[in-house]
């Protein structure tokens, strides 16, 4: 299904992807060096529980201490920064968690993080294209897949009959052949 | 003011006669429908819809607590791409 190739670049993607982003620096509160953030996470207070949070090259960390509720976000201070300049600076930074220190989840469930990205075969191993998001609009999950072009997108129920297989592994899934088929009348 | 209850839900009669012609195939097929104000009926569901939003047709897997409620409000219109973070998705 997957050639070796493939393979390769499907394990330096999954290296890459180590890190999630799960928030971002929206600049300085106070005088004191203290910063607001943004928590992209389910429960937004939950972003506490990745600190120490990662820079998307993953070479600077920062540490968060205490997280105060504000209108907009949090405000919070960073290990190491302690004057307004300093906060200032870091304003856009995204903050990232590792892949790794999220919780184990059920045989059915999946985080967005691990889907998005993941290559669509169809049951003849036939490349579709990749998923592109995750959506739901209280109709069950949906996905999202790009084709090849890249110009056309396709909304895909996330049911086991629809999608047999999910192998995060090696970062594919699989699709029913009559979702296929609708794929090549659309294109 | 509501909709006089004698009227009964409204549904427009080609997503019924396509619902019907789905039930009795016996295929799970997505049935591509562009009436977004259609009530949604206790025979739909275990149907798969396509639902127009004006660009695509969304797939809406009716379950027993969308009953009573219209086909559109689950296939927005506008787009959206938060961020995935933690995020789940379950697969039923």
């Amino acid at each position: 299904m997957i050639n070796a190739s493939e393979q390769i670049s499907v394990a330096t993607k999954t290296e890459k992807l180590d890190l999630v982003c799960v928030g971002a620096i929206l600049g300085a509160y106070g005088v004191e060096g203290e910063v607001r953030i943004k928590s992209f996470c389910v429960e937004p207070s939950d972003i506490v529980k990745f600190s120490p949070l990662w820079e998307v090259d993953g070479q600077r960390q920062y540490v968060l201490s205490g997280l105060t509720p504000r209108k907009v976000g949090f405000t919070t201070r960073l290990g190491g920064i302690k004057t307004k300049e300093a906060a200032d600076a870091l304003k856009g930074v995204k903050l990232f968690a590792h892949r790794s220190e999220f919780a184990q989840l059920d045989d059915d469930e999946f985080y967005h993080a691990d889907l998005i990205g993941m290559t669509v075969y169809d049951l003849d191993e036939k490349k579709l294209g990749y998923i592109k998001s995750i959506q739901n609009y209280g109709a069950g999950d949906l996905i999202e897949v790009a084709t090849a072009s890249k110009t056309k997108t396709h909304l895909v129920p996330f049911s086991r009959a629809v999608v047999p297989k999910v192998d995060v592994r090696l970062g594919h899934i699989v699709v029913d052949q009559r979702v296929s088929e609708g794929f090549e009348q659309k294109q | 003011m509501s909709r006089s209850v004698w009227k009964g839900p409204f549904v427009d009669s080609y997503v019924l006669k396509k619902a019907e012609a789905a039930r009795q195939s016996g295929r799970n097929d997505v049935i591509k429908i562009w009436s977004r104000r259609s009530t949604i009926l206790p025979q739909f569901v275990g149907l798969t819809f396509g639902v127009y939003n004006g660009r695509k047709h969304i797939p809406v897997f009716v379950t027993e607590d969308m009953i009573g409620q219209k086909f559109g409000e689950y296939s927005p219109t506008r787009t959206y791409y938060g961020h995935a973070a933690d995020k789940k998705a379950k697969r039923r």
